[in-house]
Formats: structure tokens, C-alpha cells, sequence
């Protein structure tokens, strides 16, 4: 039995429809109903329902063999795992955005003030370019901190910019591209090889019709 | 009363008894194996200077160290490995001994990180360290060593996977990459990031042929099969001769009769500072992370002043009896024997009888009616002791 860290929300509900796709006796799979484990018709798939940002934890401990998971939080997580897919879906970008005005002129400072809920991937990029920073973690809604003077800049997701543009917010920088990444446990691949390569081959096969 | 007085700190435990029997017979079955082996088991001290552990190449990240800073002293850190305190003692105190040398060690080491299970900041290892032997031969005995002890422990479904960190930086060598683009690949490529390895790749100009060969390491998994399909053919030297580094290990081993534990993964490449040739994890699929790591680190003793070549593992104790748990594999801590029961007059007779029993490999434990408010038949059912004796 293979077990599989499914994200609540969108991405999770993304993948289940690959999923559905690419292996028989998912068909009658409900997702959102509020149970957080389900079985595959034959039993041979297990899925667990977690938080998006648990599904690397899950993964690496190994309660899961494979984890569905949004590049954001494996960069911000840092775990140990074989990313061993590109999904396509969940598109988006992690950029530093800002006023328009501080465009040049925050990198001058002695510091910058930087909101965000990705404190690891804050730190990283702001520590490439030698710059001092401080954080202000945040859980949502981060897009208020430079409106009202809490931080400089934020580092968030964007995936069509309308929220930075109806509050006068630009972005400043591109950190990476971000999409939705099948992760595999370390020990789950070489222990479990066959059963996990056919997955990951039907899955590759049905994003190639797409 | 001061509430943290009942509290242990986070990363650290308490072994009560039933785990503390296992963990003692797990180290004795462990130390049996390295002492007929011919290892000498040593214990370096719990702290030490940090310069020991840093130098050119950092093995451990400082973060991750247990530091003690004093005005008037240098930095001292609580032991974060064994195999380093080794090196030193091996070019220092036992810099005259006879080449090779085999030390062994059952020893804690700390470590600063975010605990879970299995992963501590009081680590219980056990390893061992063959010094001054270059050559498939002892890379060979080391990880025949391994696999004794979890034979003798009767670990099941265990599997040695094996690389060789040889056969990348012979490639980074040929495509005189720097060291910043050999990082992005080594991380692209450990994580088996296919993908992204493709599109780095195609920014780095390089021959067609180190390309491919970059390209196929993160599928080169699995049996000795893998070395046979020209994937990885190649003429560069050190290429050649890590592969056939690899294919003698697994030849010696196979005449020890091991080879049915033994895989390989040509794309497990981590800490290249350190390791210089075979590499291995070890893992059953009862635990989703390795239960022991090692490999060969031929440039470690030279930091210390003493140029020979050395290989080693060390195995994590705690995650040894995690896995023996989950495989139904761990002993049952054995009740008391005997109670024997005694008063003032007869404990003289009573303490030598005692002794006898004990001498005998009885478990004995005396009872003193008039210190017990049980009867010896109910405090003896209580603990699940078979046998009372009354003189």
C-alpha cells in the first residue's frame, strides 16, 4: 500500500483530479467530505488529508511515501525528499513586492522591514544579496504591511497580481517560479520502488495528453 | 513548587526500563560484533574545542552544535560526531600504532535540531573507524560489519544502498564547473529534480556527452544492474575508477554471501566535503528515514596532520529500536525470579542463599514481611514473580 499526503483546497483537489485519471478506483473519491484518511477502491492507495504546509513533514517522517505539495512550502519547509515531479498545475510566482517609489531605495537602507509568512525563504534570499532584514511573520493578508507602515516589503505569492495592484503595490523582484510538485520519501522509493514508479509514470502519461 | 523541576528539556529522554533492557542489549550485540571483529572500542570526551569539528571545510554546521562559551576559555562544544575526536586521537596518541587501525565506539553525540522521532539532540551511536586502509577490501569489511549487527539483532528487510561520490566529481572535474554550479547540480540531482536539473543543464554549456551523464545519475537506482546498462559510460578516469571501485565492493561482498542486502544509488551525493568515495545509507521499510550512514573520508585525518586513508559508519541506536519495535523484534525486560522471603531471624542463612541463587543467574529480590504491608503471594503476583521462597 502506497500512502499519499493530499493538501486540503485547490491544489489538493487539482491533483485528485490527475490522480482520478491516472489510476483506476479513485472514481467515487470524495475528497472534501470530512473524513481525512480514504482508501482506493482496492485498498491499494491510502490518502491522507493534511494542511498544506504538513504535507512535507508528513512525507519526510514517512506516515506518507508521497506528499503533493506547492514548491512555496517545500522551499519554505527545506525538507529532505525526492521532488521528483513538476505537476504544471498551481502556477504562480514568490516575489518581493512594494510602493512603487521604494523601488531603489529600499536596498539602500540599513534594513529592511520584510512581512511575510515565508520567514525561511525571506531569510535565504535577502542573505544572497548580503542584506540585513527583519522579519515580520504574518499568516495572511500580507499585502497590509507596507499599507500601513508595518514593513518595507513583503514576499508572497502572486499569481495574477490584482491584489498588489488594487492596493498600490508593485513587485519588485522575482525569487522563483512556483508550481505544484510531487515529493517522494527517501526511504519510500527504494523500499517501495515499483509500486511508486508505476504511479508516477501514469501520472506523467496523463499530464503529457494535457 | 518550581513547575520545571518535573520537566526534561526538548530533544532528550528518559529510557525507563523496558526500553533501557532493549537499548543495552541492542549495544551489547552491536559491541560483540565490532570487539570479534577485531575493533577497539574507545570513548573520547562528552565536550571538547570546537575547533576540532570546523576547519577548511565546514562537516558540521556550527547552528547545529551545542556550544559552551566561557570568558577565558576557547569555544567548547558538547561533541557533535565521534569520527572526528577519532581522527585526532589517531594522529596524535596513536600515531606510532601499526597501520591499520580499528577503533569502535558507542558514544552520544549532540546536535542542535528540531526533534522528532527518531531525530534528537542526545543522539545514541555506535560505529566504528578503519584507519590507514585504502581499497574496496575495507570498504567492503565495513559495511560487511553493518550488516552483522543488524544480522545478529534480527533486523529484517534491511537494505545497504550504495554510491559513490567519486563518479560526480569526477564529472564536476572534467566540466571545470564552480563551485557554485556544482552545488546547484549536486542539490538538483540528490533531490532526483529531473526537471529542474534539465533546465540547469541547459544553461551551463558543456559537452553533450557530461550532460547526459549528469542527466541519467539521479535514475541510476536500484540493483547491480544499473553499472551494466552504459548509462554511465564514460572515458574519464575517475568515473571509471569509482565505478569499478563499486563493482569490486560488491564482488568481495557477494563472496562473503551479503549481496542480497546490497543496492545502490549512483544519485546519493551528500556531504562531499567529507566523503571521498563509497557512500551508504541503510534503511527497512518499517522507517521512513536511515537507520546508519557511512562512507569513506580519505582527506579528514590530514586535517589533524596524519595523511592516511580512513572509512567508517556510525549507527543511530534510537532509531535501531524504533524499527526493531515496529517489526515485533525487541526483547520483554524479564521479571524478578525469586522472592525470598526473609525476618531477623534467619537473613543471616537468607543473605548467603541469596547470593547462591544470584550466582546461579537468578534474579533475586529479598521481601521483609515487616516493611511490606502486602502479603509476599500478593506482592509477588503483583510484579509477576514466579517463585516465593520462604526459609
Amino acid at each position: 500500500m502506497i500512502t499519499i499526503a493530499l493538501p486540503t483546497g485547490r491544489l489538493g483537489n487539482q491533483a485528485m483530479e490527475i490522480l482520478k485519471q491516472a489510476v483506476e478506483g479513485l472514481e467515487e473519491l470524495e475528497p472534501s467530505s470530512r473524513k481525512l484518511i480514504f482508501h482506493s477502491r482496492d485498498s491499494s492507495l491510502r490518502f491522507l488529508l493534511v494542511k498544506p504546509s504538513d504535507v512535507p513533514t508528513y512525507t519526510e517522517h514517512g506516515v506518507a511515501d508521497i506528499g503533493i505539495v506547492g514548491k512555496d512550502t517545500l522551499l519554505e519547509e527545506g525538507s529532505q525528499l525526492y521532488e521528483m515531479m513538476d505537476l504544471g498545475f498551481g502556477k504562480c510566482r514568490m516575489v518581493v513586492a512594494g510602493f512603487p517609489n521604494k523601488k531603489d531605495s529600499w536596498v539602500t537602507q540599513s534594513y529592511t522591514r520584510v512581512a511575510t509568512k515565508y520567514p525561511n525563504i525571506a531569510k535565504n534570499y535577502f542573505s544572497g544579496l548580503d542584506e540585513t532584514i527583519e522579519i515580520i511573520k504574518l499568516n495572511g493578508s500580507v499585502e497590509l504591511g507596507p499599507l500601513v507602515g508595518l514593513s518595507d516589503v513583503i514576499v508572497d505569492i502572486v499569481e495574477s497580481g490584482r491584489t498588489l495592484r488594487d492596493n498600490g503595490l508593485v513587485v519588485l523582484d522575482e525569487i522563483c517560479r512556483i508550481s505544484a510538485r510531487l515529493v517522494v520519501n527517501r526511504v519510500s522509493l527504494k523500499t517501495k520502488n515499483e509500486p511508486i514508479t508505476q504511479l508516477i509514470n501514469s501520472i506523467e502519461k496523463i499530464l503529457e495528453e494535457k | 513548587m518550581n513547575r520545571w523541576k518535573r520537566h526534561i528539556p526538548e530533544g532528550v529522554q528518559d529510557y525507563l526500563p523496558g526500553e533501557y533492557y532493549n537499548k543495552r542489549w541492542v549495544e551489547e550485540v552491536i559491541r560483540k560484533v565490532f570487539f570479534y571483529s577485531g575493533y577497539d572500542e574507545i570513548e573520547s570526551p562528552v565536550f571538547e574545542y570546537l575547533d576540532v569539528f570546523v576547519g577548511d571545510k565546514a562537516y558540521i554546521k556550527q547552528e547545529q552544535m551545542l556550544k559552551i562559551v566561557e570568558a577565558g576559555s576557547r569555544i567548547l562544544v558538547m561533541r557533535p560526531d565521534v569520527t572526528m575526536p577519532i581522527a585526532r586521537i589517531a594522529a596524535t596518541k596513536l600515531r606510532k600504532a601499526p597501520l591499520p587501525i580499528r577503533l569502535s565506539y558507542i558514544s552520544d553525540v549532540y546536535r542542535y535540531q528540531e526533534p522528532w522521532l527518531g531525530k534528537q539532540r542526545q543522539i545514541a551511536q555506535a560505529g566504528t573507524e578503519l584507519i590507514g586502509l585504502e581499497g574496496p577490501e575495507a570498504d567492503a569489511e565495513t559495511i560487511s560489519t553493518v550488516i552483522q549487527c543488524f544480522l545478529d539483532l534480527g533486523l529484517k528487510d534491511f537494505q545497504i544502498d550504495i554510491g559513490q561520490v567519486e563518479f560526480f566529481k569526477g564529472l564536476v572535474d572534467e566540466a571545470g564547473l564552480d563551485s557554485k554550479s556544482s552545488e546547484q547540480l549536486r542539490l538538483l540531482i540528490e533531490q532526483k529534480n529531473l526537471l529542474a536539473l534539465e533546465s540547469l543543464l541547459e544553461e551551463i554549456p558543456l559537452k553533450a556527452e557530461i550532460k547526459e551523464l549528469f542527466l541519467n545519475l539521479p535514475k541510476m537506482y536500484g540493483s547491480i544492474d544499473i553499472l551494466e546498462k552504459g548509462a554511465l559510460y564514460t572515458g574519464n578516469n575517475r568515473c571509471i575508477k569509482a565505478i569499478e571501485n563499486i563493482r569490486e565492493v560488491y564482488e568481495i561482498l557477494k563472496d562473503y554471501g551479503l549481496e542480497k542486502y546490497i543496492t545502490f544509488d549512483l544519485g546519493m551525493i551528500y556531504s562531499l566535503n567529507y566523503y571521498t568515495g563509497i557512500i551508504f545509507r541503510v534503511f527497512t521499510k518499517d522507517l521512513g528515514f536511515p537507520l546508519c550512514g557511512g562512507g569513506r573520508y580519505d582527506k579528514l585525518l590530514s586535517e589533524f596532520g596524519y595523511d592516511v586513508p580512513a572509512t567508517g559508519f556510525a549507527i543511530d541506536i534510537k532509531r535501531l529500536l524504533i524499527a526493531l519495535d515496529r517489526q515485533g523484534g525487541l526483547k520483554t525486560l524479564p521479571n524478578t525470579d525469586i522472592l525470598l522471603v526473609l525476618d531477623k531471624k534467619n537473613r543471616q542463612e537468607g543473605y548467603k542463599l541469596s547470593d547462591q541463587l544470584k550466582k546461579e543467574g537468578k534474579r533475586v529480590e529479598i521481601f521483609f514481611s515487616t516493611h511490606n504491608n502486602k502479603s509476599p503471594q500478593e506482592y509477588a503476583e503483583s510484579k509477576g514473580i514466579s517463585e516465593v521462597i520462604f526459609l
